[in-house]
């Protein structure tokens, strides 16, 4: 498991990662969200090492993360370069042995990876003759040789086509059931919505959300219900408003009520009911809603972080 | 720190196999050589020919004496040229020539012979030439490169003058007088050896071809680590490296990989040298005691290690390839600058300015082989102990400032850092 606590790093006497924590387990996809400039790439440098947190603890497995336990992490930074003059087996290759690999171990991992990505015929190429997408492909590959425990991935679907997106998403999963934690950072949130299972959003360097996608998504929903019926609703005892919407009803509920209640009052009213769930609001309304709202966090309003630390999480 | 000699390999063996595979590097082991030898050729060889072809061609000589003086001189004039196919060979051959002298009575004879091509040049010696050495000489054409003519009626006129008076052999010691002198100098040991012309090349050349390859290979390493450092840097490739391996493997992987990637093209360009300075070392019976040979080594390793270490400072913190250069110049000139002061240090190699710059950590390596490889050797035990500490103390300083401004700079995109960001780098990390 992946342990992030009260993590902080200043640049200039300036917070860019400010007492953040969060956890992560194995065989999950958790996303890393946040605005441009929030703090995402720092706090990623950190986890793999690169930076070290000016105070806090990350730690893998209860040990502190680098030294050895870096060649367990599997990192596609946002910034993308390879040796555009090596071939492209051999790229692999020696990122393989980097991680441990033995020269034969690599090349034989390299060729299975390339394979896997459908860029066995470019093996013996020079990087630079190689498209974008498919650059994008091997770096990919340098993240995924050695097989790591945790996989961290910076807006790893940018610059692929629909059919790349797929098998990356093939990729992801199958390294998630082969136990692997995945760390995602992308802007795209119907990715996360698809594929994750949490995820933590940070702004000016702060936690402003921390929990399961859906959970999220609902907690954002206005405290209301979705119901799909054929039925003309009027009047419902603690519903504030209904409003139809693609062919169910949205039911906003007042402050004290509760769905349990009134679903019950609706099963007293008679109605007859295809779907009764809570509402949710997608992930992209949330985000917006949230880098909206969670202006002046960085000016000493810590409550918002506060409330999605795990502890805070925990409580709930 | 995390440091894991087996990665270090990984990452040296990369950077040497990546480098020494490039075209360009093929090319500049074979193509630098090939310049030089090219160049070599052409201007020695066509000057050699220009001196062969002037005296060939002075066939003969019209004279048209007023003075009186050379009544009874040679009718011929015999000139040699004494050269070596190989200028460290033994074996010397000697090529002769002959010029006829014919004398004429007035110089509007001398001028109509030398149009109809019966004469190659005019001679008029005034009547006053005693007194006042005035000559006047008239040719077709003359040779820019060569006067290896004026110094054959040089030695016409010498003997003219002093043979009637003196003899012949007397004549033909002040034509030459100092033509076989030789010049006794105190070895390293105390001793007077025999200093001739060949062991003066060797006492220029020996320091020079020292002090050169030693800069040759510290630059040349240390450019291939700027070049690395820097191209990494634009392509983006460093945070994928960073996150596998510490900042300190890679830096030591490349320092490794890239030195020897330097010092293999300055093994070539060695090995291509080698049946020239080998049959020079032979013949001059060059002695290179072992304790020069360790000195070269440590030198070489600390220079580098020096050099090296502020070309990756350099090449972290530039933004471009093009900036990295700009910056890296000012280093590599005064890495080679006491070869321009060559005269100064080697005619008196004690001087405070050859000691100061053995002293100063930029220019103590090629400083000391001149001064170590000079005639007369000034290197005391304490100078040596003490460039050698200055020198090293500076190379770990400059190699842990430059792995703090390394890990950060790499990390830097499309931005230069002022200087007080980078030493507070150095400082802190």
């Amino acid at each position: 498991m992946l342990e992030i606590r009260d993590v902080v790093k200043s640049y200039d006497g300036r917070a860019v990662v400010n007492r953040v924590s969060f956890e992560v387990h194995p065989g999950e996809i958790f996303a890393l969200l946040g605005p441009n400039g929030a703090g995402k790439t720092t706090l990623i440098r950190m986890i793999t090492d690169i930076l070290r947190p000016d105070s806090g603890t990350i730690v893998l497995d209860g040990a502190p993360v680098g030294g050895e336990r870096k060649r367990q992490i599997g990192y596609l930074p946002e910034e993308r370069g390879l040796y555009r003059r090596s071939r492209t087996l051999e790229t692999l290759a020696y990122f393989g042995q980097l991680k441990g690999l033995s020269a034969r171990e690599a090349a034989r991992e390299a060729g299975a990876l390339l394979e896997r990505v459908d860029l066995m015929e470019w093996a013996q190429k020079q990087v630079q003759a190689l498209s974008k997408g498919m650059q994008q492909k091997v770096q990919l590959c340098t993240a995924l040789i050695g097989t790591p425990r945790i996989l961290i991935l910076d807006e790893p679907f940018s610059g692929l086509d629909p059919i790349n997106v797929q098998l990356l998403e093939e990729i992801l999963d199958e390294r998630r059931r082969a136990g692997a934690t995945v760390l995602l950072s992308t802007h795209q949130m119907n990715k996360v919505e698809e594929l994750c299972d949490r995820a933590l959003m940070i702004h000016h360097g702060l936690m402003v959300l921390y929990g399961s996608v859906e959970e999220i998504r609902r907690r954002y929903a206005d405290h209301a219900i979705t119901v799909r019926t054929a039925a003309a609703l009027d009047r419902v005892p603690g519903v504030r408003s209904i409003e139809r919407s693609d062919g169910d009803l949205k039911l906003t509920l007042e402050a004290e009520a509760t769905p349990r209640g009134v679903l019950r009052a609706l099963l007293e009213q008679g109605v007859e009911m295809d779907s009764f769930a809570l509402a949710t609001l997608p992930l992209e309304d949330v985000f917006i809603k949230v880098v909206r709202e969670g202006r002046g966090l960085d000016h000493g309003q810590s409550g918002g972080a506060d409330a999605a630390t795990p502890a805070a999480e925990a409580r709930r | 720190m995390n440091f894991s000699w087996p990665r270090v390999t990984t990452i040296a063996r990369r950077e040497f196999l990546a480098t020494v595979r490039r075209k360009a590097f093929v090319f500049t082991a074979i193509g630098t050589p090939a310049y030089f030898a090219f160049v070599m050729f052409l201007s020695v060889g066509p000057q050699v020919k220009e001196t062969v072809k002037v005296l060939e061609s002075f066939k003969s000589l019209g004279v048209v004496d007023s003075s009186g003086l050379f009544g009874t001189a040679r009718p011929t004039i015999d000139s040699s040229i004494r050269f070596d196919e190989n200028p460290f060979s033994k074996d010397v051959s000697v090529q002769e020539f002959r010029t006829e002298v014919r004398f004429f009575a007035s110089e509007a004879a001398a001028e109509s012979a030398l149009r109809a091509l019966e004469i190659t040049q005019v001679l008029v010696i005034p009547a006053d030439y005693l007194e006042t050495g005035r000559l006047r000489r008239y040719a077709r054409t003359s040779s820019l490169f060569s006067g290896a003519d004026r110094r054959a009626i040089s030695t016409w006129l010498v003997q003219g003058l002093v043979e009637p008076r003196a003899g012949t052999v007397t004549a033909a010691r002040a034509a030459r007088p100092t033509a076989d002198v030789a010049l006794y100098t105190l070895d390293s040991e105390g001793q007077f050896e025999l200093k001739d012309d060949r062991r003066e090349l060797v006492d220029l050349l020996l320091p020079l071809a020292f002090a050169m390859l030693l800069g040759m290979t510290i630059t040349v390493g240390g450019q291939y680590l700027l070049q690395g450092v820097a191209e990494e840097k634009e392509s983006r490739i460093m945070e994928s490296l960073l996150c596998t391996v510490s900042s300190e493997e890679l830096l030591g992987g490349k320092l490794i990989g890239l030195g020897s990637a330097g010092l293999l093209l300055i093994v070539l360009w060695a090995a291509m040298g080698l049946p020239f300075v080998g049959t020079a070392g032979m013949v001059m019976n060059l002695r290179l005691p072992p304790s020069l040979l360790a000195l070269v080594v440590a030198y070489f390793l600390l220079g580098y290690l020096f050099y090296a270490s502020l070309m990756t400072g350099i090449g972290s913190v530039a933004s471009s390839m093009r900036e990295a250069q700009q910056f890296s110049v000012w280093f590599t000139f005064a890495n080679f600058a006491p070869l321009i002061m060559l005269a100064l240090i080697l005619s008196n190699p004690g001087s405070p300015l050859a000691v100061g710059l053995s002293l100063f950590p930029v220019t103590a390596g090629t400083t000391m082989m001149l001064r170590l490889t000079a005639s007369t050797p000034t290197v005391t035990g304490l100078q040596l102990a003490l460039s050698l500490s200055l020198l090293a103390a500076s190379a770990v300083l400059a190699l842990v400032a430059s792995a703090r401004v390394f890990r950060i700079g790499l990390l830097m995109y499309g931005k230069t850092p002022r200087l007080p960001e980078i030493l507070r780098w150095a400082r802190r990390g």
